[in-house]
């Protein structure tokens, strides 16, 4: 009994559970919290990227209307060391002197209302000593990490291959700083209770902000209760305890009250981390017919001086496409920065830009369609190891999207195709994205009256959890999707993972299902013990379920529904646990494929103006088992949003004198609105994973992934101009 | 005493404080808080509530200048179908931009610029969707104002 009983449940487009809560106001956000005697808190920020505070005068601030408390680093609390958790998270923050990057939190204010404590913050003066700071990428004095995960990758023999290679391309392509800008204002609201706390939060993993905030607090981690029931998004942005919330904390112990920190706008571009910028350089040796022989693809990207930062853009050139030979190498660069950060598809959605336009000028160079190159080219195994993938839908991606896009139709000379003032350009990317799980577990209870309710600490950041494992219980549980009510968000509950990395629905997924299992076991076991019970001595393997009832599998009268098995032996529910780990890839002999995708695109140029318009994007992708079309639909449409940005907008500027961000806000830092996004037309393929029970892949991030490229790619067949930059702008399109 | 009126009910405030905005007499004084608060710059949309009947940006308006007129915010709709659409279209995802996207397509409907597609993604541009909705958006309102 660990096969889904109804598939009817599952892949079909059921509407979000938590759709009503979100279209009538009611889903209570972390900032939405009000409690009883709350303060509200301000931070100041510094003004400078580097050196130290030699004086701060918060006089004025302490007489300011309402104050409550000003906390500096003359008067914080010491805090505990904040633990590492998957990667670093910042130290606790006002510890000491020193300022490391522009935006740095040197001081909160706790008033009585949001008013006077903005109010007050501004009456706060620094004075500092400015060190010089280190801004630029390529400062020959910053330091540079090499290889900075251990996973620097090489086989055959590159140098060799391209020096024999007929056909080399050797570019560089740079991305911008992105930020991830979630709408939903990240806040905390701290609440003691002696020495236990709660924690309304923004964030992406509740465990993971309990765990960080009881280190630094010097209080069991079950002391600490984090909810985070709904979130205004994250993008990655959810996934480190930021220093904000520390702050918020140590406000509420001072004033012995709730304290509520809610981030502005601004402060969520320096507070949050941030997509980092990269430099990649690739090198393609090829034969003339296109096939290839090498690819070499270094990276460098940014760090903060005190974080880390897992952003490995060069590792997609090891598995996308076959190559004999291949090196993949990593750099870091630290800099005077605020924290670079996961923005949906770390790594992947820079790496892939450079690969997938690199493949494209090879396409050109040797005269071959942009769409046969990346056929040719396709990696049958893993390029790595020679193993078989958990399964790979890649060519199907390309195919079935070369036919809804209608790519037979492309005139392939440069510029030519036009429709009035517009040049008219085609482009392609292919997306073999990276596989993420960590261990997670859930709790399934069957209540007296039949129905179910499901458990983990997880959060769903807008991606469809409450949903889809609602839906995934209610399959393995034969029961329909409203008998099950989802209880997520809350540290307090099972212990889960983080909704990042494309990972949580294998994760939690895996673990539901284990659950139900172990849940149906002890429904079997139960009526076992029950000699008048129709299922007495029917072994469990020979047990289905379906309309809440247990029966003999091909014997449907012979059965009994759980809600009578719990009456029969006096029980109000019966629960189960349910626990998940990624399975090992060598003793599957196999290596899991993250989803893959294909993106074609139709961009239009205006000759004059160099104004570039995306007209239509037709988005193929292999997710393995899509749990709910509809949401996953979703996930897919919001993805390619986030690449049309990335593509032609996103850009966190750095002022190189001081380093503030230049741009830090909605009105400067632009993403993609309603009127920028074409008719966009999604479609699934591919069969259900090998690698985890439910056959899912994860699609939270793949969306984005392509979109970039093959915007570049259309640009360059409309006008001819290879742009290597992002985000392209008009400027460049200009003659 | 400043005399708020929100979906129908008088609400009595005392704004000695006069930087407070419509936004936060809502979501702090009044605890209407589907209202959401985006930017408090008047650059997304989020905390589109209507005043008189017309779209109006809650960051960008000061409580006092409310008294007198009739506020509605996402709580004051009564199963408006367009919330029915949003939820069928799956025109959200994490629901954080939904109550000023709904605000903007109701006041859309009455403002006679929902009669295209074209037009309808041009007039909800001022409601930002960081999850990219957009198309299911406006799927959901292209819907309603067929039947409207």
């Amino acid at each position: 009994m660990t096969t889904i009983q109804q598939p009817r449940i599952l892949g079909a487009g059921v509407d979000r559970v938590d759709g009503p809560l979100k279209v009538t106001g009611q889903a209570r956000y972390p900032n939405d919290v009000n409690l009883p005697g709350m303060a509200y808190a301000a931070v100041v920020r510094s003004t400078i990227p580097s050196g130290r505070i030699r004086r701060m005068d918060t006089t004025a601030a302490e007489k300011s209307a309402g104050v409550l408390e000003v906390i500096t680093h003359e008067n914080a609390d010491h805090l505990g060391e904040a633990p590492a958790t998957f990667i670093k998270n910042p130290q606790p923050p006002l510890q000491d002197d020193v300022i490391r990057y522009y935006g740095q939190y040197v001081a909160v204010v706790v008033a009585d209302t949001q008013q006077n404590a903005t109010a007050a913050a501004g009456l706060i003066e620094v004075e500092y000593d400015r060190h010089e700071a280190l801004l630029d990428l390529h400062d020959p004095r910053a330091e540079r990490i090499k290889d900075p995960w251990g996973e620097d990758t090489a086989w055959g023999d590159v140098r060799t291959a391209l020096n024999r290679a007929p056909v080399v391309i050797d570019q560089t392509y740079t991305t911008s700083e992105n930020t991830n800008n979630p709408l939903g204002l990240f806040t905390t609201l701290a609440a003691w209770d002696g020495d236990t706390l709660t924690l309304h939060d923004s964030n992406q993993w509740p465990n993971m902000i309990q765990q960080v905030v009881a280190a630094m607090f010097g209080v069991p981690t079950d002391a600490v209760r984090v909810l985070t029931p709904f979130v205004g998004g994250g993008f990655g942005a959810g996934l480190r305890c930021w220093s904000h919330i520390p702050l918020a904390v140590m406000a509420a112990r001072h004033v012995g009250r709730p304290v509520k920190l809610e981030l502005t706008r601004p402060e969520m571009f320096t507070g949050l981390g941030h997509r980092t910028g990269s430099v990649n350089w690739i090198r393609l040796g090829a034969t003339r017919d296109g096939r290839l022989t090498a690819i070499e693809h270094e990276s460098l990207t940014t760090l903060p001086l005190d974080g880390d930062e897992y952003e490995p853009c060069s590792s997609v050139s090891t598995w996308s496409y076959a190559s004999p030979n291949v090196t993949a190498r990593d750099q870091q660069v630290r800099l005077n920065i605020p924290w670079t950060n996961f923005m949906r598809a770390p790594g992947d959605a820079q790496g892939n830009f450079a690969l997938e336009s690199a493949i494209d000028e090879l396409a050109w160079e040797v005269g071959l369609d942009p769409l046969e190159i990346r056929l040719l080219n396709y990696a049958e195994v893993d390029p790595k190891t020679g193993r078989p993938w958990s399964s790979n839908a890649l060519r199907q991606c390309l195919e079935v999207g070369a036919r809804r896009f209608g790519w037979s139709e492309r005139n392939p000379e440069i510029r030519s195709m036009r429709d009035g003032h517009e040049l008219v350009g085609y482009g392609v990317a292919g997306v073999s994205f990276f596989w993420y799980q960590q261990p997670c577990s859930a709790k399934v209870i069957v209540r007296g009256d039949g129905s179910a309710y499901v458990r983990s600490a997880v959060t769903d950041i807008g991606t469809g959890t409450y949903t889809i494992m609602a839906q995934l219980a209610a399959g393995l549980l034969g029961l329909e999707v409203e008998q099950v009510e989802m209880q997520l968000g809350d540290s307090s509950m099972p212990v889960g993972t983080a909704a990042g990395g494309s990972g949580l629905t294998a994760a939690l997924g895996s673990a539901v299902h284990d659950a139900c299992g172990r849940l149906i076991q002890k429904f079997v076991d139960l009526a076992g013990t029950d000699p008048f019970s129709p299922l007495a001595n029917v072994p469990f393997e020979d047990v289905s379920v379906s309309e809440g009832r247990l029966f003999r599998r091909g014997e449907p009268t012979r059965g009994e529904s759980l809600a009578r098995i719990l009456a029969v032996h006096g029980l109000t529910e019966l629960s189960a646990d349910g626990n998940s780990t990624p399975n090992s890839p060598d003793e599957l002999g196999m290596t899991p494929a993250g989803a893959r995708g294909a993106r074609f695109v139709e961009v239009r140029v205006d000759e004059d103006l160099g104004r570039i318009r995306v007209a239509r994007i037709v988005t193929v992708n292999d997710g393995g088992r899509i749990l709910n079309e509809k949401l996953a639909r979703s996930q897919i449409l919001g993805g390619t949003v986030g690449g049309v940005g990335m593509a032609l907008f996103e850009d966190t500027v750095t002022d190189k004198d001081t380093g503030r961000i230049a741009n830090a806000t909605f009105g400067d830092y632009l993403i993609p609105v309603n009127a920028d996004i074409p008719d966009v037309h999604t479609e699934f393929v591919g069969e259900a994973d090998a690698f985890n029970p439910i056959g899912v892949k994860g699609v939270g991030e793949i969306g984005l992934v392509g979109v970039a490229p093959a915007i570049a790619n259309g640009v360059f067949h409309a006008t001819g101009k290879r742009i290597r930059s992002l985000p392209i702008t008009m400027d460049e399109l200009l003659d | 005493m400043t005399t708020l009126t929100v979906n129908g009910t008088e609400y009595p405030l005392d704004l000695a404080d006069p930087r407070v905005t419509l936004l936060d007499a809502l979501r702090d004084r009044l605890d209407l808080t589907g209202t959401k608060k985006g930017c408090d710059q008047g650059a997304c949309g989020a905390c589109t509530v209507l005043s008189d009947g017309r779209r109006v940006l809650a960051c960008l308006t000061l409580a006092a200048q409310c008294d007198g007129r009739e506020i509605t915010t996402i709580e004051g709709l009564e199963s408006h179908p367009m919330q029915d659409a949003f939820v069928r279209h799956d025109a959200f995802q994490c629901g954080y931009c939904t109550s000023g996207q709904i605000m903007s397509a109701v006041a859309l409907l009455g403002e006679n610029r929902a009669g295209t597609d074209a037009d309808i993604r041009e007039y909800m541009s001022g409601n930002l969707c960081r999850c990219g909705a957009y198309s299911n958006i406006v799927a959901a309102v292209r819907e309603v104002a067929r039947h409207a």
